[in-house]
């Protein structure tokens, strides 16, 4: 090999490598967007049909469906197996996310239930979609910042924001489902931006 | 006076491994296969001189029921990666 070849040779793996190990990442985010969509247009319906709210319980459902739907779909992604930082940052925002929505649902599911605490009116009274969803928008963009694509960042930061803004706007009623239906079809879009810009 | 080349890197299919492994914190055999378009022999071949070099560190596990072989680039991989590249960009300037 000649210095150019070799070089050339470098080069190439080191960028067929870091877009294989990227686009994997991408039907993550299909997967939980997808998941996303599904969930909040059905908490939607339940919730707009029968006037009860707490069809938002079903919200846990989402991670136990998820998550084994995620290994499984590890598991069949042949046996080769590659991480590297972006990877590793990506997943552990994706899972820091899931891991503070959840407990800042059950925290909220728990103070209901036990109303005379004293943080009970902190927690409850604090809007749980406008925490999540600004949560999600956080997410979103370091995700955008770790891949270097302004289009994920700028969807994150739109809808953090944005949605926080229509929530105040259209208050806390069922239609709320639709700002999670939003981040969910944003999510789909990460996924596919994620496997094409490779 | 050009720099030597170090003869373990210099052979394309295990300089495209340790250039792999660089840009990784790890990749398994199936995946380096793939990566490089190599045979299983010949790859299985080219990794156990990267091994006995002390360029990578090779540790074999399973997957569930399946055997899976987990490669990484050792700090002397890394340095002898850089020096390599050290050496080919004074080779072209």
């Amino acid at each position: 090999m000649t210095a150019n070849e070799s070089l050339a040779l470098i080069t190439e793996t080191l960028n067929n490598n870091r877009k294989e190990i990227t686009r994997r990442g991408g039907k993550y985010f299909i997967l939980w967007g997808i998941l996303l969509t599904f969930f909040s247009l059905l908490v939607y319906a339940l919730w707009k049909s029968t006037g009860h709210s707490y069809w938002n319980n079903l919200w846990f459902a989402m991670p136990l469906v998820g998550y084994p739907l995620a290994r499984m779909i590890r598991s069949k992604e042949e046996s080769a197996v590659a991480t590297n930082v972006v990877s590793r940052i990506i997943s552990g925002i994706w899972t820091s996310f899931g891991v503070f929505a959840c407990s800042l649902a059950a925290f909220t599911v728990l103070f209901t239930i036990v109303g005379d605490h004293p943080l009970a009116a902190i927690v409850v009274g604090a809007s749980l979609t406008a925490e999540i969803v600004l949560l999600f928008g956080l997410a979103e963009t370091i995700s955008g910042v770790a891949l270097r694509n302004w289009a994920i960042k700028i969807a994150g930061f739109v809808t953090g924001i944005g949605s926080v803004a229509i929530y105040f706007i259209t208050g806390a009623n069922e239609e709320q489902m639709f700002i999670f239906t939003l981040a969910g079809l944003v999510l789909v879009a990460t996924g596919l931006i994620v496997k094409r810009q490779n | 006076m050009f720099p030597k080349l170090d003869p373990i890197l210099h052979s394309e299919l295990r300089l495209a491994v340790v250039s792999l492994l660089a840009g990784v914190e790890s990749a398994d055999f199936t995946y380096i296969k793939k990566q490089t378009g190599a045979t299983a022999g010949n790859l299985s071949v080219q990794i156990e001189k990267l091994s006995t070099a002390g360029y990578i560190t090779v540790e074999k596990g399973f997957k569930g029921k399946m055997p899976c072989t987990t490669c990484r680039i050792t700090d002397a991989g890394l340095e002898a990666f850089r020096q390599y590249v050290a050496a080919l960009k004074e080779y072209i300037s």
